[in-house]
């Protein structure tokens, strides 16, 4: 009986329960969209190996380390083996087709991921070309990339003398099933850099941005972390050890205070939706004064027409909020697509899509609460003259 | 044709307080997100872009795309900076450039937490430079050839080790922090110290960019011709406010997007809020606009006269959103900027711009808020809704 009351009051007034009901919807989306945004920030952390050691300088995220560090870091105890990483910043075709290019040792690189799996081409077939390649499924699926293309790619850290960009072939392309290692990367061989480098074909200093050092899996990393930063303590250039997860950390902290601002934002939406849900509300239960009024003459309590209003509030503000994690979760592989570059591994999780159903379910609450308490206080008699 | 008078829709709001002051609050927040982003836009960019001098040229390794990319050895620097004709001379004959060193490097913020902050290889003449635009403000100036560094004002309160008396320990070398220098752009999230000293203590051997005066900033565009083909030392010659527009693209794009995307998806949810408190309105006042049109106002008057009410509750709104987001101006903020990845240092600016903005955003909400049901006024009989409600 309850329900249907509150039924026929939500469509006695179509559009605005539809406007109410849309102004939820739309801030329940704003909200899981940033709140994804966050969670897939920190998310890549907390999957990252603690089997996996990243050495880099402690001076600048923009230092080379010395080729020579790779066999001495190799000995230490413990060290299964050492991967090097070049950063190589380059550009294809234009400015504003940001993706990451590295520079890595192929023997070592995918037998330290085993959350990479080849989908396409062949990794021996990489391996084997100097000038080969291997890109993630996104960054294929954006740019048309091909097992077989040539992809050219300015450098501008690196610069060929002969003024041309870098050619790099596809040979295969990966998948990732770990949000820790994104599907947006370009890697080609670190010895290709390294021989043109020597050569004079380009301009630059050999060097690695990073190591990624391999442990056997009954180490404790945090040994082997201080063993390493120990022998460089000194100098020439001082290095710093963390493992991946920890190194995701910092990189994220050094984007500067992003959770926070999508936060205060977010902030703000509910702080606006909560006044637009009470003012409909509000609206609901001054109109309706007469029929509360009819109500409790018929013998209806006062905690039975608070309930009324309350739940007419919740079931408001749950539609739309149903609706618009629905939504965010249909259009979640678009977002993906979209937000490859930026966000890699961009997903609405169940926490994500948990928070949206809570927030609907306290606004619909909050709100009902100032008419549904004023209902539950009025007088038949004076209800019943209202006019409504 | 005869309109109903303004002071009809001001009272027609104090009327319905409760709902009017809601709407009027839920349209300030939506609008203060977007001033919010805004400031924070302008704030960054202005930063960057208002101390960019056009009559000083920035000089690049041909490709890159920021000083931290670029680089010049010692003798290409020393050529250039002695063999180009259009660089100013000071009073004793020496030309009016510098070569620097940067490097973004890895500091603990106050707070906790890691970013990276510019480190600046700076020479004497960096200083004769910019003149008055750098300016100590506390402690002393730099001193060639020593293991000291100035700190930039916006960095005192945010890094560790950054106040006078402090070691700020670079790769493994200490400098001393003598100084605190102020800066009206970016310079004041940089630290500064001898360019030889930094050399030594980062091991390296080439200077990242030069700088210098141009006797005659017309001569910038042949030079950049000159030496972008010259053959013993190529180089990427701009004026500092574009090489600093360049430096900005990124974020400022970023805040650009999000503040479109937010003004969006919340404006239309402000237009939903208005346009329900505008039905309420309506449906309180059937039976007076049923008096109005028989006195002979025309349907387009009572159109006019919600529409005005409608977009009088955005201007409320707009204003309030404003108000929400002027203490942010003494706010500083610090974040990573794109094109550098190392930390800039800047304030929220709530620029007439940002206001104007905001408020007319806000207003063209109203607008549309008040739109269906202004349509629907106007379309009411008089009969009938004298008869109503």
């Amino acid at each position: 009986m309850t329900f249907k009351l509150i039924w026929r009051n939500l469509r006695a007034h179509p559009i605005r329960t539809v406007l109410t009901a849309g102004s939820v919807f739309l801030a329940v989306f704003l909200l899981c969209f940033l709140q994804a945004t966050v969670s897939t920030l920190t998310s890549s952390v907390e999957k990252a190996s603690t089997r996996r050691l990243w050495v880099q300088s402690a001076v600048s995220l923009f230092v080379n380390l010395p080729l020579s560090y790779e066999s001495r870091i190799a000995s230490v105890g413990g060290v299964e083996w050492v991967s090097k990483w070049q950063w190589f910043g380059g550009i294809y075709q234009d400015e504003s087709n940001f993706f990451a290019q590295f520079g890595v040792d192929a023997d070592t690189f995918l037998k330290s991921y085993p959350e990479l799996s080849i989908v396409d081409g062949s990794y021996d077939d990489f391996s084997r070309t100097r000038t080969g390649c291997i890109v993630g499924k996104d960054l294929a699926d954006k740019y048309g990339f091909k097992v077989g293309d040539r992809v050219p790619i300015i450098g501008r850290i690196f610069a060929r003398k002969d003024g041309m960009p870098w050619e790099f072939d596809v040979k295969a392309i990966y998948a990732s099933s770990s949000p820790a290692i994104d599907q947006g990367t370009l890697y080609f061989q670190f010895d290709y850099l390294r021989e043109s480098l020597e050569s004079g074909a380009a301009s630059g200093q050999v060097g690695v941005g990073v190591y990624m050092v391999k442990i056997a899996p009954d180490v404790d990393p945090t040994r082997v972390m201080s063993a390493i930063d120990l022998m460089y303590e000194k100098g020439p250039q001082k290095v710093q050890t963390t493992t991946e997860a920890e190194f995701g950390r910092q990189f994220i902290s050094m984007l500067g205070n992003v959770p926070l601002l999508l936060r205060t934002i977010g902030g703000a939406v509910l702080f606006a939706i909560f006044f637009a849900v009470l003012n409909t509300m509000l609206m609901a239960g001054r109109e309706r004064t007469r029929d509360l009024g009819i109500m409790k003459a018929l013998g209806f309590s006062d905690s039975a027409v608070f309930k009324n209003l309350i739940l007419e509030s919740l079931l408001l503000c749950l539609l739309g909020g149903a609706l618009a994690v629905g939504l965010a979760k249909v259009v979640e592989s678009g977002m993906q697509r979209f937000m490859s570059s930026q966000f890699p591994g961009f997903a609405i999780g169940p926490d994500t899509m948990l928070l949206g159903l809570v927030i609907a379910v306290g606004i619909g609450l909050l709100a009902g609460l100032a008419p549904g308490l004023r209902a539950s206080k009025l007088l038949p008699v004076e209800a019943l003259r209202d006019e409504g | 044709m005869a309109l109903l008078p303004f002071q009809y829709n001001v009272r027609s709001l104090f009327v319905r307080k409760s709902t009017a002051l809601l709407t009027v609050f839920s349209t300030g927040a939506t609008v203060a997100v977007l001033a919010g982003v805004l400031a924070l836009q302008q704030g960054f960019a202005t930063m960057f872009v208002e101390r960019g001098r056009t009559d000083l040229a920035v000089f690049l390794r041909p490709g890159a795309g920021s000083e931290g990319e670029s680089a010049f050895p010692r003798d290409r620097a020393e050529i250039l900076i002695k063999g180009t004709p259009e660089i100013a001379q000071d009073a004793s004959g020496k030309p009016l450039a510098a070569a620097e060193v940067y490097l973004a490097i890895r500091r603990f913020k106050m707070d906790g937490g890691e970013t990276n902050v510019p480190i600046r290889g700076v020479q004497p003449m960096t200083f004769e430079i910019h003149g008055d635009d750098v300016k100590i403000v506390e402690g002393d100036k730099l001193t060639p050839g020593r293991d000291e560094v100035i700190v930039g004002q916006g960095l005192v309160d945010r890094i560790r080790n950054c106040r006078v008396g402090a070691d700020l320990v670079i790769n493994t070398t200490p400098f001393r922090v003598v100084g605190v220098f102020e800066s009206k752009g970016g310079y004041r999230s940089e630290i500064w110290g001898d360019a030889d000293r930094m050399l030594e203590a980062l091991q390296r051997r080439s200077f990242s960019r030069i700088i210098a005066v141009l006797r005659d900033p017309a001569q910038l565009p042949e030079l950049t011709a000159r030496l972008a083909t010259d053959k013993q030392v190529p180089a990427k010659v701009m004026d500092e406010r574009t090489y600093l527009k360049s430096q900005t693209g990124g974020l400022s794009a970023l805040f650009f997007g999000l503040g479109k995307f937010l003004a969006v998806i919340m404006g239309t949810a402000a237009v939903f809020t208005g346009t329900n408190a505008m039905l309420s309105a309506l449906a309180a006042r059937v039976h007076e606009i049923g008096i109005l049109l028989s006195m002979g106002f025309r349907p387009f008057a009572i159109f006019v006269a919600f529409e005005l009410e409608a977009i009088l509750i955005g201007l409320l709104g707009g204003i309030v959103g404003c108000v929400l987001v002027l203490p942010l101006n003494f706010f500083q903020t610090g974040t990573t900027n794109f094109n550098t990845f190392s930390e800039v240092v800047f304030s929220f600016r709530t620029t007439p711009m940002v206001m104007v903005t905001a408020v007319v955003f806000s207003m063209f909400l109203g607008l549309l808020g008040g739109a269906i049901p202004a349509w629907r006024a106007s379309r009411l009989r008089p009969t009938e809704a004298l008869r109503r409600g």
